[in-house]
């Protein structure tokens, strides 16, 4: 993995709007359109040399695919980084219901299980704003989630072997030496209805071993890999009643462990991890405290974490790493512009924010990044500046950190 | 006016959710449902920022008109109904032509031609992209006749509720707004001459607003946005110089409208315009810090907590805040759902404190949150802003 060794590296969390061509093809083919495929794959393919020709162009020196390999038929909507893994998984069926009508679940203090979405804590205490259109909360389509009734197997293998190929020949066509390509993690993917496995666990680690192929496609390439995984820290909003810390740290390694169970033997100099708190413009307001979970988190076996701190629930969290030592040769990639507002970050705020981080842990060792994907969740042209301010801020602080000639 | 003298002292920028019986109220024509509505309303909106730990809390400027819960014009609408000379049938104000500046001549152009709007035209156009600010009123006001202030009736209203409701909840000082002269001058004119003589007389009849709020004992805060946000209505930039002196015409004519009022009891409040834009096209609060420091007023309150401006605390390394007076920076926002953890807001609070000190700083919010973000997040942004003051104070005064 690129490291700051010269100025601060810029990246993002993954997801970039997907170009309006690229929407109707993905609405053409969900509707059958088989006579379509190969226009798709061509649009596909173009979109993604784009989208990395745009991602140079405006200084992000680690650039993704924008996750256009992971469809969407919609310019609003917050559910592909994960629901493109059920495409390439067998042994689910299509289910009924949405995550926000399953029945609710309690939480008891010594058994914490996930609720529904519909009653998540911070969803339940200001129902009216999340049910408000007006309020700016919506997160696009619902669609019925799966339910698994047989054996998790990975069938992505064309799929994912498209998505590397239309992005090695879009860096190789903008000259840029490292880009990175995001899969779901286990703990994150496995959070719909099971009825074929007996356990939670056993369902867990199915998807651990099924995904686990995706991971070594992605590395065998040569691409850096990250694992999204906002489950290790969303999942505290959707345990109702709130649990003890304790209880939710103990619930949460069982979801690390079956990660790093997929990557083991993998090369974790090329594997990066994005926490995220859920990227829907609510309130936050049962959002867990970074300082609760980070050392959770430092126990997945990658190179590098992403997290939320752009945003005003956690901009203040950059003060845990003043005790909290980051494991020597490890990176991290802050967030320091959000999809959260839809205000551009000034450029001096950037620096500032990247600034604090470099401070504590040292320049080389912070990549700034966003603090979640920015496509589907803000208007295009919004994500599109913020990227660019991005760049501008880290260029700001670099000149701070390097001296006048970075 | 209170100062912190022994904690960070809360406060906001004016603008309250309504309760959707009072937008229902507003929406027909009886006065004295009207009225019921109000008292009850304003009495409740102390009371609760009282229990939330708002130190000098407003009327949430529930006297003034707003028709809808979605609404960003309720601060300078109002006066549209105050003031005489006024024939409401104008050009909407999107539909106004644009008007072109030059260097030497600085004119501000329609609000669909504001350049940040321009050059995001399709985030503001898209519905979904949540920059939008409700019903847009069909018609804009154009002066026809000498502007007289008429508003003597309501603003003794708004007082007289205010202060019952302040004294039922134990409150020793409240603040009310009004719009200043810069801010109400932008409606249409075939009256006066020059746009100078129609915002001289935007300021002598807006005087007789402000007499009436410091007669009663109330703090009176100016709201004055077009001090900032009139730069992304100037088509092309101008140069900051030109600028600035197009703006110290109406910081000059805000002060002659509070020549001899009590400057111990007038804050201002600046921003840059409270839609949910990119706000790319804002200008540094550096380029303006001195003309707002040249009102009259003793505090400033100005935003601060969204991600435009949040970097501007360094301004204070910088400029001296002149002796006796006072900051509100804004250290919670309208501008984002998410509300903001109490330690961030504590963290804003001790960026300014220590380049101004303790007592010079009261905590607010960056605009009024009425309107502008669901009322359930505004009012928990109040608790936090609240929260965080505690945890500030508690650093500041241990």
């Amino acid at each position: 993995m690129r490291t700051s060794s010269d100025h601060i590296l810029t990246s993002h969390a993954g997801s970039l709007p997907r170009p309006d061509a690229l929407i109707e093809a993905n609405r053409a083919r969900e509707a059958g359109a088989t006579a379509g495929e190969r226009g798709y794959d061509e649009v596909l393919r173009q979109s993604v040399a784009e989208i990395v020709r745009r991602q140079r162009e405006l200084g992000i020196d680690v650039p993704g695919d924008g996750e256009l390999g992971k469809a969407t038929t919609q310019r609003i909507n917050y559910g592909p980084w994960w629901r493109y893994s059920f495409l390439r998984m067998s042994g689910l069926s299509p289910g009924g219901l949405t995550l926000y009508e399953l029945p609710p679940r309690r939480s008891g203090p010594d058994e914490v299980v996930l609720t529904s979405f519909a009653d998540r804590r911070d969803r339940t205490r200001f129902a009216a704003a999340y049910a408000d259109p007006a309020s700016g909360i919506t997160t696009g389509p619902r669609p019925p989630s799966p339910v698994c009734t047989g054996p998790l197997v990975y069938t992505g293998q064309q799929a994912i072997a498209v998505d590397i190929a239309n992005f090695k020949a879009a860096l190789a066509a903008a000259g840029v030496t490292e880009g990175f390509m995001t899969a779901v993690a286990p703990g994150s993917a496995y959070r719909i209805p099971n009825t074929y496995y007996k356990t939670d666990e056993e369902f867990l680690y199915a998807w651990a071993e099924a995904l686990r192929e995706e991971y070594k496609a992605i590395l065998d390439a040569g691409l850096v890999l990250q694992l999204d995984d906002p489950a290790v820290a969303d999942n505290w909003d959707m345990v109702n009643p709130e649990p003890s810390v304790d209880a939710y740290k103990k619930f949460t390694m069982v979801r690390v462990d079956a990660l790093n169970h997929a990557l083991r033997g993998l090369p974790q100099e090329r594997i990066r991890f994005h926490l995220c708190w859920g990227s829907w413009h609510g309130p936050h307001t049962t959002d867990i405290a970074m300082r609760d979970i980070v050392e959770v988190m430092l126990a997945v076996n990658a190179g590098a974490y992403s997290f939320e701190a752009g945003n005003v629930r956690h901009e203040h969290e950059w003060r845990l790493w003043e005790d909290v030592k980051l494991p020597d040769g490890k990176l991290i990639l802050p967030g320091v512009v959000s999809h959260a507002t839809n205000v551009v970050e000034h450029p001096e705020l950037v620096a500032e924010r990247i600034l604090r981080f470099a401070n504590l842990v040292g320049r080389e060792r912070v990549i700034a990044s966003t603090d979640c994907g920015l496509g589907g969740r803000i208007h295009p042209d919004i994500a599109w500046a913020k990227l660019d301010t991005l760049a501008q801020g880290a260029a700001l602080a670099s000149r701070q950190l390097w001296g006048r000639r970075a | 006016m209170r100062a912190s003298t022994g904690h960070i002292l809360t406060s906001h920028a004016g603008s309250l959710p309504r309760p959707d019986a009072l937008i229902e109220a507003w929406g027909k024509n009886d006065e004295r449902a009207l009225t019921q509505q109000l008292n009850a309303a304003v009495t409740e909106v102390v009371r609760r920022q009282k229990e939330l730990g708002i130190d000098v809390p407003g009327d949430g400027e529930y006297g003034k008109s707003m028709p809808h819960s979605v609404n960003y014009g309720a601060w300078w609408r109002y006066s549209f109904l105050r003031l005489g000379g006024l024939d409401m049938g104008g050009l909407g104000l999107y539909e106004l032509p644009a008007r072109r500046s030059r260097p030497g001549e600085v004119v501000l152009t329609s609000f669909a031609d504001r350049r940040d709007r321009t050059r995001f035209a399709a985030a503001y156009a898209d519905p979904q992209s949540g920059i939008t600010t409700g019903p847009r009123p069909a018609n804009h006001p154009v002066c026809v006749g000498p502007l007289t202030y008429t508003g003597h009736a309501a603003i003794a209203a708004d007082i007289a509720r205010f202060k019952a409701a302040l004294a039922a909840a134990g409150v020793e000082e409240g603040f009310m707004t009004a719009i200043a002269p810069a801010s109400a001058s932008r409606i249409g004119n075939t009256y006066y001459k020059t746009e100078e003589e129609l915002l001289y007389a935007c300021a002598e009849a807006m005087r007789e607003e402000y007499r009436a709020i410091l007669d009663a004992g109330l703090v009176l805060q100016l709201d004055d946005p077009g001090i900032a946000e009139n730069w992304d209505q100037i088509n092309p930039a101008p140069s900051v110089e030109e600028y600035q002196k197009f703006t110290m015409v109406r910081v000059e004519a805000l002060n002659h409208a509070i020549r001899g009022l009590p400057q111990d009891r007038i804050r201002f409040h600046l921003c840059w315009g409270s839609w949910h834009g990119p706000h790319t096209t804002d200008i540094a609060m550096r380029d303006i810090v001195e003309v707002m420091l040249a009102i009259n007023a003793q505090a400033y309150s100005f935003e601060a907590g969204n991600a435009r401006h949040e970097h501007e605390w360094k301004v204070w390394q910088d400029v001296k805040l002149p002796d006796g007076k006072i900051i509100l920076p804004g250290v919670v926002s309208h501008a984002t759902n998410v509300v903001e953890h109490p330690e961030l807001v504590a963290e804003r609070i001790l960026r300014f404190t220590n380049l101004v000190g303790r007592e010079r700083v009261i905590a607010s919010t960056d605009c009024g949150l009425g309107g502008r973000v669901h009322p359930d997040i505004a009012w928990a942004k109040l608790e936090a802003l609240a929260q965080g003051a505690v945890l500030a104070s508690r650093q500041l005064w241990r």
